[in-house]
């Protein structure tokens, strides 16, 4: 069997799905049973990563100190992840993440502006810390394209780089061709993040792992904005199935998804109609609950604004169009 | 006519010798690179300007002169500066350094600046500070986040490398400039095609705001911006309880950028501004 190593970002990037007010004590003991489940690497974090804490895209509840500093004491074998997004975080906030003990780094990036993680990337490098590279919204490049991006991340110093479906949009075969391109071109692991928008995040992955993706994403229960991520425990065995090795231990798995069904969310993801329109348009999932807020309050339809965002091609980050998005609909319809 | 220097080849220091092309009281007197053969240094020969590759070497060889413009990096700055601080010069950053004493029009008014260094802070702090100051100063503000999305197109090198500097330069004056301390600013680079129009997004949190006034306050403000920066516009401004959103919209007015690059042409306008008001300034002599 081949190993994949799991990356699990449920603390980080499952805040999106509440609105970032996960508690120390939730984090805490989620972080503990995918520490006892053998899961390589526990991510933690406001769902926009550090720094991220904002109006724009929510403030947390906890505050990246206290976020880490609880982390790091629960994984006693796993290791811990951080993100960040350059122009959100900065230098300081990754010098910070490293002194609380963070052993993987990501630096995110829009899938067509790799430039932008070119100081953050180096300065880890310098620390020698594992920094990875992953391309956001990566269903709005060509393979050959996030393939170029790719190539540059690795010589900024990046040992890890990859794709996030961010918007939920591939279908296995769209993800196939990118993973396999990237593969060909570097010879660090490759990365994929999925989402199920279109029920496609187990299957997006299986397709990942088979065109040569070394790292795999997945969130315990879905865990995030929308229709949520790839369904860990699904994941696992799925991927053992087909052939992968994890090294993850099955009950204590479904017993961390059970502890994150019942103490992490109020509900677990459902592919709802918001988050299938969302998938379709191409549009960040965690632009759900602003998008709702913001219609509900206008008196227009969400699911023309999300595909209006599609056609203005917002980016991860780009909250403040709703505003404008919703305003102008408004007018439309008067 | 006053003659000053341009230091910076990249899409800021180009619209800036467009401005000075433009400008009544400037006088364009030399444009210095690194590279011979950059579009920056055709476009200065081509309106007739004396040209170097030599960068700051070369404005220390033909100096003094008394105003300065440093289009490079934040790195270059800080000795940039420390080569021109025993000159009678006027260095006027448009870099996120945070060296020199930050300047923003409508707000630290219409007086040449007392500082030999100016700081132009960002083109986010340059779109957002006029309206924040305002708000700040007719209600009890409690917390301030701007959020500017650039073009991917026109954001270079020294633009990506410096986003630290971009963070903390335009947080630091939203502080200065608000008396709010507790700030935030964040920045997006939007790739899309068409290349997206220069866009910030202020969010505040504002205990007691009224729709009617806010809107009234951040009216006036914007006016005031549009008397040098006439592609400033309000897009949306909403409150909803506490929360108050503003979305600005900067279309450039310029010779040589395309409409969507705002971000350069806000930060260009308002140093061209504090160039045009030192120029003007009494002369003292013996003083």
């Amino acid at each position: 069997m081949k190993p994949v190593t799991i990356y699990d970002p449920t603390l980080r990037d499952g805040q999106h799905a509440v609105k970032h007010q996960l508690s120390a004590a939730a984090l805490r003991g989620y972080a503990e049973a995918a520490d006892a489940a053998g899961i390589p690497v526990v991510e933690v974090g406001h769902g926009n990563g550090l720094g991220a804490s904002s109006l724009q895209v929510g403030r947390a509840a906890v505050s990246d100190d206290v976020m880490l500093s609880t982390v790091r004491e629960a994984l006693r074998h796993s290791r811990m992840g951080v993100f960040m997004l350059p122009g959100w975080g900065t230098s300081d906030d990754l010098r910070k993440a490293l002194a609380h003990g963070a052993d993987v780094v990501r630096v995110g990036v829009h899938c067509t502006e790799t430039s932008l993680a070119e100081r953050h990337l180096d300065f880890l490098a310098s620390e020698g810390a594992e920094a990875h590279c992953v391309l956001m919204m990566s269903h709005m490049a060509s393979p050959a394209e996030l393939a170029g991006h790719a190539v540059t991340a690795v010589g900024y110093g990046a040992r890890g780089v990859g794709i996030m479906d961010s918007a939920g949009h591939f279908l296995p075969s769209d993800v196939s061709e990118r993973i396999g391109a990237i593969a060909e071109a570097v010879d660090v692991p490759v990365i994929f993040h999925g989402h199920n928008n279109l029920g496609m995040a187990v299957a997006n992955s299986v397709a990942a792992a088979e065109a040569g993706a070394a790292i795999i994403d997945g969130c315990a229960r879905g865990f995030g904005a929308g229709a949520g991520n790839t369904q860990l425990e699904v994941l696992v065995p799925v991927l053992e199935r087909t052939g992968y090795r994890t090294g993850i231990d099955l009950y204590a798995l479904l017993d961390a998804a059970e502890f994150a069904e019942r103490e992490l969310m109020p509900a677990p993801p459902v592919t709802g109609s918001l988050s299938i329109v969302s998938g379709l348009a191409g549009v960040f999932s965690g632009f759900k609950h602003p998008v709702l807020e913001a219609s509900a309050r206008a008196g227009v339809d969400p699911r023309d604004v999300f595909f209006e965002l599609g056609r203005r091609q917002a980016i991860a980050g780009q909250e403040d169009l709703i505003v404008d998005v919703v305003a102008h609909l408004r007018e439309v319809a008067r | 006519m006053t003659e000053v220097a341009v230091i910076g080849t990249g899409a800021i220091g180009r619209d800036l010798v467009g401005k000075i092309h433009r400008s009544p009281v400037l006088d364009c007197a030399l444009v210095a690179g690194r590279n011979p053969e950059s579009e920056g240094l055709k476009h200065a020969a081509r309106l007739g300007y004396p040209t170097s590759a030599e960068g700051i070497d070369a404005v220390l060889a033909a100096g003094p002169f008394p105003i300065v413009f440093d289009a490079t990096n934040a790195l270059s700055h800080k000795e940039h500066w420390q080569l021109l601080k025993d000159v009678d010069t006027l260095l006027i950053d448009l870099t996120p350094s945070r060296v020199g004493d930050m300047v923003v029009p409508t707000v630290t008014g219409t007086r040449a600046p007392a500082a030999r260094d100016v700081s132009l802070i960002s083109c986010g702090g340059q779109a957002a500070i006029p309206v924040a100051h305002a708000l700040a100063g007719r209600f009890p503000v409690s917390y301030l986040e701007v959020v500017s999305t650039v073009a991917s197109r026109i954001a270079g090198r020294a633009t990506r490398l410096n986003l630290d500097e971009y963070v903390a330069t335009t947080q630091t004056a939203l502080t200065e400039f608000s008396g709010v301390r507790d700030t935030k600013a964040i920045l997006n680079i939007s790739p899309a095609v068409p290349p997206a129009t220069f866009r910030t997004a202020i969010h505040a949190v504002v205990p007691g705001a009224s729709a009617t006034e806010v809107r009234a306050v951040v009216a006036e403000a914007a006016e005031r911006v549009r008397a040098f920066a006439p592609g400033y516009r309000v897009l949306a401004c909403e409150v909803n309880g506490d929360r108050v959103v503003v979305s600005l919209e900067v279309a450039a007015d310029s010779d040589v950028l395309p409409r969507y690059a705002g971000n350069l042409d806000i930060i260009n306008s308002a140093a061209i501004l504090v160039a045009e008001q030192h120029a003007a300034r009494p002369v003292v002599v013996g003083g």
